[in-house]
């Protein structure tokens, strides 16, 4: 397996008595197009930040391609970062933020970038400022594109855009993605906006990551057991609850087994990405593991 | 970096240019009646009566154009500085923190340091040759007139004179992006810029410039033809200030002093200084106590060693908060 994109070890970041993120441990593979999804305030951003060097984290340790977070040129070079609400200088036009990119990026791709820019419809002249929502996050996905990263890191980028948007955005990042051989990492706080185009997943609550791994794996092992009200002692070994709901005779069980349920008395389904989801998001949150799903 | 520093400061320094053209004219426009009116009263060649040679020359300025724009000049120079660490300092990285742009500057292949290096050395060099060329302007230009209004020696006239304002300027450009990169408010660093920057250039020209250097001391015969001050207060308490002829000197102290180096304080002798006595008794025997008058002071030729000093201590200061800056981005400001 080739070398983690990112490689987190008890990564964590305190402000004051507050914690952003504790104890974070994750090893995101290349290639990949991460979905990091997680309630408003989870840590999100915080995660995000401490891999592009924008944060010091308090305690653990983290690489990002084999690099610390922008440790010099270099790392920056490899690295392309779309913070939250796509910040673009609003006094400069959509021309000149190209200029800025070509200037401060020695492996700039003008081609690249103009052909993005004709394709959008952006008019080179406007003021950045006067753009759409969309378009100034397509805008900072350009200039983050166009210097060719290994790795892209895109905090909550579509959270502000409307469905049609959206879905622009996804398109555009997919083709790049299709091109280079790019990893990606996405953040937002809906599941739904990113089960079509990522492929890993790590779910972050409160804090600290519940659950990561790739989304086949994911939905391998999770399954939904409808059934008899009964005693949750007697599930097969091998079998966690995540998530359990009960009315009169009947149960409802989200669990993980990485090994086919084949107790009769229950009803076997599969689940969608999102109840998966859903399921770790409602979970207690005095869970004390994460669910560390490694390819075998 | 120097292109995005440029860029984003393009709109200032055409402001910049024209503003120094437009006064720039000016002087040149006016510069030639001073030279006149300098001929005219024959002040180079006033030999023994220069009082009123200069007085002439003072009238014939004051009643033309150069008269205004000598106090206009001295003003400019005395703000710009403040001005330059308001709207040119305070914003620099205030604005990028405001609008989140540093996200967006600091995830392009330049390191943090590199970027603040380039704005501060771009920006700073800007201001040293801006105000350098301010101030070498007006420091020219009024140089007869300030030699006729008690020399360049003199505080108020000292900052805005020579190379003062090039250190007053880069101090308080640092200062404004130290502000704004601890405040991250673009208007209340604004505001703590003026409010530490006034402070500082007051308390220098008040309180710190006179022990930079160390000021002359003389002690002459006192000679009370024409006092500054002569008071009687009550229990015949006595304050004698007599005038001194110290030219394009910057008197610290002036003070009436007896023959034991005590400050003179009387008692006035009611016989010869009180509401009886005669005319000029008391002068008369004020003159008998062989008081001696002792003056601290700077001679005009303290003028550039003041200037040197001063100078180098607002650069210093800059020097610092620029290297806490750098400090401050790299491990404290996200």
């Amino acid at each position: 397996m080739s070398r983690p994109v990112l490689q987190a070890e008890g990564l964590s970041k305190r402000y004051g008595r507050r914690l952003a993120l504790s104890d974070c441990t994750l090893a995101i593979p290349a290639g990949r197009v991460v979905g990091l999804v997680g309630p408003n305030g989870a840590g999100k951003t915080t995660l995000l930040h401490i891999a592009v060097g924008l944060l010091p984290p308090t305690a653990g340790s983290i690489e990002v391609l084999g690099g610390h977070p922008a440790s010099g040129a270099a790392q920056l070079a490899k690295v392309g970062f779309v913070a939250q609400d796509a910040p673009i200088y609003a006094g400069l036009s959509v021309a000149d933020h190209l200029r800025f990119g070509a200037h401060m990026n020695p492996g700039w791709d003008q081609r690249l970038a103009d052909e993005r820019i004709g394709r959008l419809g952006l008019d080179p002249s406007q003021k950045a400022g006067k753009l759409s929502g969309g378009q100034r996050a397509q805008l900072a996905l350009t200039l983050a594109i166009a210097k060719l990263p290994d790795l892209l890191i895109l905090d909550e980028p579509i959270a502000s855009l409307d469905p049609l948007a959206r879905r622009e955005f996804l398109q555009g990042l997919m083709a790049y993605i299709a091109e280079h051989d790019a990893s990606v990492i996405l953040s937002s706080h809906l599941v739904s906006d990113l089960e079509r185009v990522c492929d890993y997943l790590v779910v972050l609550v409160a804090s600290r990551v519940r659950v990561s791994g790739e989304v086949d794996d994911l939905l391998t092992n999770h399954h939904r057991l409808t059934g008899a009200r009964r005693d949750l002692a007697n599930l097969p070994t091998g079998t966690e609850v995540i998530e359990e709901s009960h009315i009169d005779r009947q149960s409802t069980l989200t669990v993980r087994s990485t090994s086919p349920i084949d107790d009769r008395s229950f009803t076997v389904e599969q689940l969608t990405l999102e109840d998966l989801v859903l399921a770790y998001l409602s979970q207690q949150t005095t869970h004390p593991q994460p669910v560390l799903e490694t390819t075998p | 970096m120097i292109w995005l520093t440029w860029r984003q400061f393009r709109t200032q320094t055409w402001i910049t240019v024209g503003a120094l053209a437009a006064l720039g004219v000016v002087l040149v426009v006016t510069g030639p009646s001073i030279a006149d009116a300098y001929d005219a009263a024959n002040v180079a060649a006033c030999g023994t009566d220069c009082g009123a040679a200069i007085s002439n020359f003072l009238n014939q300025v004051r009643t033309g154009a150069a008269g205004i724009v000598y106090q206009l000049a001295s003003a400019v120079v005395y703000v710009v500085p403040a001005v330059i660490g308001v709207f040119w300092g305070a914003p620099l990285i205030a604005r990028e923190l405001e609008t989140g742009t540093h996200r967006l500057a600091w995830n392009q292949t330049v390191t943090r340091t590199r970027w603040l290096a380039t704005k501060l050395a771009v920006i700073g060099a800007g201001t040293a040759l801006a105000v350098g060329l301010l101030s070498w302007a007006v420091t020219s230009w009024a140089y007869h007139l300030d030699d006729a209004h008690g020399g360049r020696i003199l505080p108020l006239t000292f900052s805005t004179r020579g190379i003062v304002p090039v250190g007053y300027a880069l101090f308080a450009f640092v200062l404004g992006v130290t502000m704004g990169m601890l405040i991250r408010r673009t208007v209340a660093a604004m505001a703590a810029t003026l409010a530490v920057y006034s402070l500082a250039v007051i308390s220098m020209q008040e309180w710190i410039r006179e022990h930079l250097v160390a000021a002359s001391h003389v002690t002459n015969p006192l000679d009370i033809s024409s006092p500054e001050l002569l008071m009687i207060g009550d229990n015949d308490e006595m304050t004698v200030i007599g005038s001194h002829s110290l030219s394009d000197a910057w008197v610290l102290s002036n003070q009436t002093i007896t023959h034991t180096g005590q400050v003179f304080t009387g008692p006035a002798d009611p016989q010869y200084c009180g509401p009886e006595a005669a005319v000029r008794a008391c002068d008369q025997w004020v003159n008998s106590l062989g008081l001696r008058q002792d003056l601290v002071y700077h001679p005009a030729d303290h003028f550039w060693p003041l200037q040197l000093a001063e100078t180098g201590i607002f650069i210093a200061i800059a020097l610092l908060l620029a290297g806490f800056c750098f400090w401050w981005t790299r491990r404290h400001l996200t």
